[in-house]
Parts: structure tokens; C-alpha cells; sequence
């Protein structure tokens, strides 16, 4: 039998049918896995065994009755410590929230574990997801499973090694400004973030309530887009979430063959931009060529200004997000002589740096006087960012470019916030418009040998788009699944 | 415009965060480092543009029936307050400001 960790969706699916192997059998493999790697990994912060046993015997049990399966059905899976999931502690990586246990479930938790996926436990995040390398968590720093001495990415960069290590085949996490695709790149898996509404974020500790989004990770394009599959669809809970009746495996054979795929030729001058990365990004674009992709170059002329708009906009929600941080009905609380003492002691004993950071810079930036001069233009920015891509898409079917200007920094390499921001330069202007996206290993880069990723974005509610290009790519790009650690430790 | 220490306190107060002297001193530098980074978004020209407040236009609205639902039970809502009396959180007094400590 292969190694259980190298098993896909579908092979586990048909493993438990076929009574290969059961999943109370797959469940112990995935702990004693994670009890040999998480030390030096540190992925996890909370490890559900009682939920994730559960979860196999009834799985095991369906198998035995000769019930239907679900698609996720004994797969390992993880959660990012931002998605609620009754009786775990729900951190969000943040002293404010340590204590917190969840009174009820996300959507996209309850999906993914109603179609059978097995809760392993929630993966360490940037405090309150303000971060591109996980390591404002209040919990300690996760190490990127190729190289230890370098950052995973973030803010999902526990879920993104958790499937890296092959501790989890698949976890969730959540992306407001490149938090899924980011660490996907930096750890060498597929990452997704869908359209904005294809995934309920009920349950999901908001940060930037019109840019958040959740999406899966995955070793694989197939494996990833089953995983959306049973996370999608409209929730009653969440009044943005849409109607999707799109089976995203259903064209991840059919190639791209006389597809228009759009390149920009402006973000390949993008200053930062490492040579490794850009011969990297070259050569899959060399190979989309050879499959018979047709390559147009594209303008997204107002993309200069994406991350400006970001930075405006994600601290003004997030502002408005974490004011309902009052000590009182839950969260880290401190004493003082009144109410408002009460609230300041709290909120500065329970947030860290990063967090003060944007809720202060959130809070300026809506002030009266302050609001027409920055609020307001970036939304005005929005609207043209948005016609930029809806005017691309009249050209192409997808649009490529890299995920990152670089592959994954050292421990303490980028202190500066400004620096930290910009590696989130290609990502966070499909958060404003709202497509989807998707990031696929498609190498290593000479120099450093950490993985390359390529970002595929599709027009809005058409991620198939993504997820065809991405098939036909990943077939002809030779990167391991599963992290190969320097040193050859692993 | 630059932010002076005295913004810093100010806004703290606003948005109900204490802050230490030195970290007056230490987000002083670095919200003026990233306000500066936000300046493009000022010498644009985008007279006319209409903003976008949501990233998804062109969606009908959804509706339902008005039925009653299952409420949160109150008992799990109280669950993760730190005082609790009576099925109710507990605050500090708001009125007077004598009240003291809780």
C-alpha cells in the first residue's frame, strides 16, 4: 500500500471502498505523522482527536452499512485557527481569543467534515491573519516544511504546511489579500482562493468582511478543486455567499488547447521581482505554449495602485471587524475602574503589534477629514481595478502571473511592514475585484531550491477556468507533492 | 501630513486600545511609514469614478419566507463571558464612574 500520506481524495475514497484500509487505520497514520514531523514543523495549534475519531467510525461504519460516501470521505484535513468548529479553541493565533472555545461551526468546517473529511485539528496563522509569513502568532513561529529556517508564508501558513509535510491531504484556509495563495507558493502546494461568495464565511473570524474569502489547500489541482466542491455553495447564514452548481472537476482533463491565456507584461518589471522566480514563471509559460495554450499579453493599467487600495481598505475592516473585541462576551479581559479602562486594558493585553497596528491605522483612516482623502479614492480605485479585469477577461479565459516576487524569506529577513506588504504585490488586487485564483508549484528556483508558484485567475464565478489551466500545467511540471527537506531530514 | 505622538494617543483612544509611552513612540514611526506608502491613492485622477463598496455587482437579492428558526440557546451564547449572573454578561457600572472594579 502506498504511504498514507501520499494518497489523494479520490484514492482514500476508493481505498475505504474497496476496505483497503479503514478509517480509523487512515486517522492513526495521520497522528503518528504529525507526532513525528509538528515538533520541528509546529503546523498545529490544537490537535481534535476526539472529534477526528469520531468522525472515523462513523466513515467506517458507512463503509460497513454499504452506505454512499462522501467525496471528502476519511480524508485528513485541517483547519485554520480562524474557522469556528464546536468545542475547539478558535485562537486566531491571538492572546485575545486563548480561551475562547467555539459554540458552534463554520459553514465551510460543517461542509467539509458533512462530506467526511476527518478533523485533525486547527493549523497556526498570522495573529488575526494580518501577516505574509505566520510569524505575528501569539503561539510561536511554523516552519516551513523544505527548510526550516525559513518562513511557510502566511497568513494560512499552518494549513499550507500541515498539507506540505503531509501531516493533513487537505486543509482549509482563508484569503483576504493573497493569505492562501502566498504560503501555497512558499511551501510548494495548491492553494485556492475562489470568487468572492462561491464559500459561506459564516463562522470565520472576519478581517476584511468584502476582500476574506475561504479556499482550500491541497498536493494537488484535482484534490483541490474536490475539496471546493463540498465546501461551496449558498449558505443562509451568510447573505454574500451565491448559488454555485459548478463541478470544479468536471474540465480538469480537457487541456488548453487553443486557449487565450493573458500574461502582463508590467508585472514582470515589478521591482523585487527575483530572477529564480521569473525564469521559473518563464519556462511554465514556455510549457503552457507546448500544450497549445495561446499567450496574449494583457494591461491591468491600474494595478500599480492595487496595493495602496489594500492597505487602505483591509485595515478599515478589520478596524470595524475587531471593535466587537470588547472583553465581555468573550476574548482575553483585564480589569479596570470602569468600562472604557476595561476595554483599553483588554484589547492592549489581548492584540499584538501588527494587530494595533491596522486597527490604528484603520481607525485614522476613517476618521472625519481623513475618510475623503484615502477611504473613499481607494474604493473609487476598486471600481477601476475591477473594470481592468473585467476588460482583460474579454481577451483571455485566464490570466498568469506569479504568486510572489519571491520564494520563501528566513526567519526575521523581512522585519519592515512596508517590505512584508509588498510581497503580497500580485495578490491582493484579485481580492479587491473579487475573482478567483489559484496557485500552482510549477518548480524550484535555481537558487534557493524553495518552491515557485504560479497564479492562474479566472473571470468571477468561472473558477473552473483556473482549475482546467492548472491541470493541464501541473501534468507537465515535475514538482514533489510532498516537501523535501534540506538536509534530507525529512 | 505627519502623525504626531499626540495623533497616536488621540486615535488610541478612539479605537480603545491602551498604549505604552514607547509604543506611542514605535507606532507613531510606523503608521507614518505605511500612511506614506497610501499616498498614490491621493494624486489620482478619478474624477468621476464611482466607487465600489462590494467586489460582486449585478446580484439579485435572495429571499425566503419569514419562518421562525431555532434560536442560539442562551445558555451556549454565555458560555465564553467572563461574568455571567442572572442569564445575563456582567459589565462594569456605566453610570456614575464610582462603581469600581469588577
Amino acid at each position: 500500500m502506498a504511504e498514507f500520506t501520499e494518497l489523494s481524495v479520490a484514492d482514500i475514497r476508493d481505498g475505504l471502498k474497496q476496505g483497503v484500509f479503514s478509517a480509523r487505520e487512515l486517522t492513526d497514520a495521520a497522528y503518528a505523522n504529525i507526532e513525528k514531523q509538528d515538533e520541528s514543523i509546529h503546523a498545529f495549534l490544537e490537535l481534535t482527536p476526539e472529534l477526528a475519531y469520531e468522525q472515523a467510525d462513523k466513515i467506517d461504519a458507512a463503509v460497513a452499512a454499504g452506505d454512499e460516501l462522501g467525496v471528502l470521505a476519511g480524508v485528513p484535513c485541517a483547519f485554520k485557527d480562524n474557522m469556528n468548529e464546536i468545542g475547539t479553541h478558535t485562537t486566531c493565533a491571538s492572546a485575545m481569543l486563548e480561551d475562547y472555545v467555539s459554540p458552534f461551526d463554520a459553514t465551510c468546517v460543517a461542509n467539509a467534515v458533512n462530506a467526511g473529511a476527518i478533523p485533525l485539528g486547527k493549523t497556526n496563522m498570522d495573529e488575526f491573519a494580518f501577516g505574509s509569513s505566520t510569524e505575528t502568532s501569539h503561539f510561536g513561529k511554523t516552519m516551513n516544511p523544505w527548510d526550516h529556517e525559513r518562513v511557510p508564508g502566511g497568513s494560512s501558513g499552518g494549513s499550507a504546511a500541515a498539507v506540505a509535510s503531509g501531516m493533513a491531504t487537505i486543509a482549509l484556509g482563508s484569503d483576504t489579500g493573497g493569505s492562501i495563495r502566498q504560503p501555497a507558493s512558499f511551501c510548494g502546494v495548491v492553494g485556492v482562493k475562489p470568487t468572492y461568495g462561491v464559500v459561506s464565511r459564516y463562522g470565520v473570524v472576519a478581517f476584511g468582511s468584502s476582500l476574506d474569502q475561504v479556499g482550500p489547500f491541497a498536493r494537488s489541482v484535482r484534490d483541490a478543486a474536490e475539496t471546493l466542491n463540498a465546501i461551496q455553495g449558498r449558505d443562509p447564514l451568510d447573505c454574500t455567499s451565491q448559488e454555485s452548481l459548478v463541478d470544479f472537476t468536471a474540465n480538469l482533463g480537457q487541456g488548453v488547447k487553443g486557449m487565450k491565456i493573458g500574461r502582463i507584461p508590467a508585472f514582470m518589471e515589478v521591482e523585487g521581482l527575483q530572477p529564480e522566480v521569473r525564469e521559473t514563471f518563464d519556462k511554465a509559460l514556455l510549457k503552457l505554449e507546448g500544450l497549445g495554450a495561446d499567450i496574449v499579453d494583457i494591461d491591468l493599467p491600474h494595478a500599480d495602485a492595487a496595493i495602496s487600495a489594500y492597505y487602505v481598505l483591509g485595515p478599515c475592516e478589520a478596524f470595524s471587524n475587531l471593535a466587537r473585541f470588547d472583553s465581555i462576551r468573550y476574548g482575553h479581559h483585564a480589569h479596570g475602574a470602569n468600562l472604557e479602562q476595561r476595554y483599553e486594558a483588554s484589547r492592549a493585553e489581548g492584540f499584538g503589534r501588527e494587530a494595533k497596528t491596522r486597527i490604528m491605522l484603520g481607525g485614522y483612516l476613517l476618521a472625519s477629514g481623513v475618510y475623503d482623502k484615502y477611504y473613499y479614492p481607494a474604493q473609487q480605485v476598486r471600481t477601476l481595478i475591477t473594470d481592468d479585469y473585467r476588460k482583460a477577461f474579454e481577451k483571455v479565459e485566464a490570466i498568469v502571473l506569479p504568486t510572489s516576487p519571491r520564494t520563501a524569506f528566513k526567519f526575521g529577513e523581512v522585519s519592515d511592514p512596508t517590505t512584508m506588504h509588498l510581497s503580497d504585490i500580485y495578490t491582493v488586487s484579485i481580492n479587491i475585484a473579487g475573482n478567483g485564483g489559484m496557485n500552482l508549484p510549477i518548480g524550484l528556483g535555481a537558487e534557493s531550491g524553495m518552491p515557485v508558484g504560479m497564479q492562474i485567475v479566472g473571470p468571477q464565478f468561472h473558477d473552473e477556468a483556473f482549475f482546467r489551466v492548472g491541470a493541464a500545467l501541473e501534468a507537465v511540471c515535475d514538482v514533489p507533492r510532498i516537501a523535501v527537506q534540506k538536509g534530507g531530514l525529512a | 501630513m505627519t502623525l504626531s505622538e499626540k495623533d497616536i494617543r488621540d486615535i488610541a483612544v478612539y479605537v480603545r486600545i491602551g498604549l505604552t509611552d514607547e509604543e506611542v513612540t514605535q507606532m507613531t514611526s510606523d503608521l507614518n511609514e505605511i500612511i506614506g506608502t497610501l499616498e498614490p491613492i491621493t494624486h489620482m485622477d478619478l474624477e468621476g469614478v464611482e466607487p465600489t463598496f462590494h467586489p460582486i455587482g449585478g446580484l439579485s437579492n435572495v429571499m425566503r419566507e419569514d419562518e421562525i428558526g431555532t434560536p442560539f440557546p442562551r445558555e451556549v451564547a454565555l458560555e465564553n463571558g467572563d461574568t455571567v449572573q442572572d442569564g445575563c454578561f456582567e459589565i462594569p457600572s456605566i453610570l456614575g464612574g464610582e462603581a469600581g472594579d469588577r
